[in-house]
């Protein structure tokens, strides 16, 4: 197989395991690329991609942006407050302005769950979703998997463990399915306030006692709280979060393995993982990143020669 | 004025008639002749295909919008589209702007739909603007021929305010509605949590929310008394609530949305926002225990809860989208198919006494108050059967079994 199953990347659960392992091998060649003195291939010098930004982000957008100029495709960059969006404007009509003026694919973050999907039955163009709300982050989900592999050689059979606020988490559930497809264990640890009641309907389990959690894992993947989406309070105070929810290098220390630390980032710092976690050799962090830009490359040159 | 229906089957499981076909005169308005076979000179003959006739249908929950969201549907074109689903009566939410809350607003629309052919009884706001603070003047649109009081989909926060409701309306014995969603509970939920608001990542409403306002309810119209009727329900443990309360002796009664019976939350896997409605659509083992309620009489009502919604409103991301599907035009066809003809009409034509709406059977001297339908015709509801101005409904693409030719009812034959 060499092409995606699928026209746009929407969510990991629409792709299959074929097109994780396609994405990757391409993925591979990318991170070659851009390791080299010039970082660029002309591969996309006739696509044209909008990243369309409804909600704030900076490592994702510059991820992708940084991308797509290593295809050599043209970028324009939108965010909501600059938009008419703020003007009343529906998101069918505001993406349709843009693709009038021939644009081939859209990569779009937006606050509601479901948006790339509503958007993908309503525009013709190829759409990658950035993050929609609580829903998906597949391109996240691909760049930490990849990350995994890279570490340890194969994602199967590993035991990973998701740490954090699942409820507000679109990584959480687009990291479940891909770790998933690719035959690792996953549970998720957390307060059970912001951990989903249904969760183990998709096949995970449920750990509360942090500890616990990184006995049993291989990588842990630490997550934030998403403030900005807590309308009500889920734990009295963030120093008893991080009293039971906090990963700390003696916590690490304790066990009698290396395990693999993970963050989709951004990081609080003495929150969800103390500085000296973040800062330790155990933490891939910055790998993740690097990868972003690989993953990222892989997805947008698969999804455009799908497009030509 | 003469009609002639020839050859109709009657669907009355409580009259003589039912399963028999006869040709039915109807003089004025009044049925004057139920004979097998009739011959009237200067009659309109109605000739249709395996055409059956039954007591005109009933519908305790419309909105159609008219005045203030007739962008949404005006009182002509639904009541229209009431007639031609079949339906005789209706009762028309207070989802208006302004809120139907005092005596003039009932009078406009009473007034506005009287020549439609469509019996159409306006539910007052229970309080003003609906807003869950003061009640509005019960007595004064009772007497204006407002049939019951309730919020449509706002939920009484204050419970002190249902308890005063309940003892209030016992003074001209009127009917208290109460939608049940604990909305703290509900926080921002937009569909019911469970396992497909996981997979999707969107914000669930638990079970709890419906019933934990049930059970509220219940207590408090067991210590007032009166009479309180619960709209719409989807879950199992509300059903267990409304069965128990009935067993203690409570007047009350309940109902359930035809889409409640038919689509669990599984239809949202799309986001497709013709789902989006409320109460949102439950699992498969709450909708067999609705169905089952249904059949056994615990649940009293099914209800279309036809909401138009305009496109703009509608057609929208999922969070952003407005609750509710339209439903006069696939009733029947959906119930039909989900318990037969026979148990269908039944449904269809329960609970005009509990609103105080206007009745009649089929036999002669009666008032002719008919719908007339075609049971065995099996279709894909399509944009094609829509009458509604807004096209929101949950149950387009949807096989659905009988179609309906229209309504005799005020004197008035609507199948065209």
């Amino acid at each position: 197989m060499s092409e995606l199953s699928v026209p746009h990347l929407l969510g990991i659960k629409y792709i299959n395991e074929a097109d994780i392992q396609l994405i990757f091998e391409t993925a591979d060649h990318f991170k070659e690329v851009i390791n080299r003195p010039i970082k660029k291939v002309p591969s996309l010098r006739d696509i044209t991609i909008a990243n369309l930004f409804f909600e704030n982000s900076t490592r994702t957008r510059l991820s992708f942006e940084l991308a797509e100029k290593r295809l050599s495709a043209d970028v324009v960059n939108f965010s909501a407050a600059q938009s008419s969006v703020k003007k009343g404007e529906t998101l069918i009509d505001t993406v349709n302005n843009i693709l009038s003026m021939k644009v081939d694919m859209v990569v779009m973050r937006h606050p509601n769950p479901g948006a790339g999907v509503f958007l993908s039955k309503n525009v013709k163009a190829s759409i990658v979703n950035a993050g929609d709300g609580a829903h998906e982050h597949p391109t996240q989900a691909l760049l930490d998997s990849y990350s995994i592999r890279e570490k340890l050689g194969d994602v199967a059979g590993k035991n990973v463990v998701i740490v954090g606020d699942i409820l507000h988490s679109r990584v959480a559930l687009s990291n479940i399915y891909a770790l998933q497809l690719q035959g690792a264990n996953v549970k998720v640890c957390g307060p059970k306030t912001l951990i989903p009641k249904y969760i183990t309907s998709l096949g995970v389990e449920v750990e509360t006692n942090l500890q616990k959690a990184i006995e049993w894992c291989d990588v842990a993947n630490m997550l934030r709280i998403q403030n900005e989406r807590l309308d009500i309070s889920y734990f009295p105070s963030t120093r008893e979060y991080v009293q039971q929810y906090g990963l700390t290098k003696a916590m690490l220390d304790r066990l009698d393995k290396k395990i693999v630390v993970m963050h989709p980032g951004p990081i609080n710092r003495g929150v969800e993982i103390t500085s000296d976690v973040a800062d330790s050799e155990q933490a891939i962090i910055l790998d993740q990143v690097e990868n972003g830009v690989a993953i990222r490359m892989a997805v947008i040159y698969l999804l455009a020669s799908k497009i030509k | 004025m003469k009609t002639l229906l020839k050859s109709a089957t009657i669907i009355d499981s409580s009259g003589t008639y039912n399963n028999q076909t006869k040709d039915i005169l109807i003089v004025d308005g009044i049925i004057t002749k139920i004979e097998d076979t009739i011959t009237e000179e200067g009659a309109t003959v109605v000739e249709l295909p395996n055409l059956h006739v039954s007591n005109g249908w009933f519908d305790s929950s419309v909105s159609f919008g008219e005045p203030g969201y007739e962008e949404c549907e005006t009182l002509e074109n639904g009541t229209y589209t009431a007639a031609k689903s079949g339906f005789t009566s209706i009762l028309l939410n207070p989802k208006t702007k302004p809120v139907t809350d005092n005596k003039s607003a009932i009078s406009y629309v009473i007034s506005k739909t009287q020549d439609t052919g469509v019996n159409v009884h306006p539910i007052g706001a229970l309080t003003m603007k609906s807003e869950s603070v003061d009640l509005a003047e019960l007595y004064d649109m009772a007497s204006g021929g407002a049939v019951a009081f309730g919020d449509f989909k706002t939920p009484l926060e204050n419970p002190n305010l249902l308890k005063i409701a309940l003892l209030y309306a016992q003074n001209f014995d009127a009917l208290i509605m109460s939608f049940p969603n604990e909305k703290l509970i509900a926080g921002k939920g937009v569909m019911n949590e469970h396992i497909a608001s996981t997979r999707l990542g969107l914000k669930g409403i638990p079970a709890l929310a419906e019933s934990l306002h049930v059970a509220r309810d219940l207590y408090i119209l067991e210590y007032t008394g009166g009479k309180l009727h619960i709209p719409t329900i989807s879950t199992t443990a509300s059903v267990e609530l409304i069965k128990a309360a009935k067993e203690k002796g409570l007047d009350v009664t309940c109902s359930v949305a035809i889409h409640n019976l038919f689509f669990t939350d599984d239809a949202l896997e799309e986001f497709d926002t013709r789902f989006k409605v409320m109460p949102p659509l439950r699992t498969q083992s709450d909708v067999d225990t609705l169905k089952a309620a249904v059949a056994e009489g615990i649940i009293d009502y099914v209800t279309t809860d036809h909401t138009p919604i305009d496109i703009e409103n509608k057609k929208l991301e999922f969070d952003l989208a407005e609750y509710g599907t339209i439903g006069l035009e696939s009733a029947f066809g959906a119930l039909n198919k989900l318990f037969g003809a026979q148990k269908a009409v039944e449904l269809l034509t329960k609970g005009k006494d509990r609103f105080n709406v206007d009745n009649s059977h089929i036999k002669v001297s009666e008032k002719a108050q008919l719908t007339l339908f075609n049971p065995i015709k099996e279709y894909t509801f399509s944009k094609e059967h829509i009458l509604s101005s807004s096209k929101n409904s949950a149950f387009l693409n949807s096989k659905l079994l009988g179609e309906v030719y229209g309504i005799y009812n005020n004197s008035k034959l609507i199948i065209e």
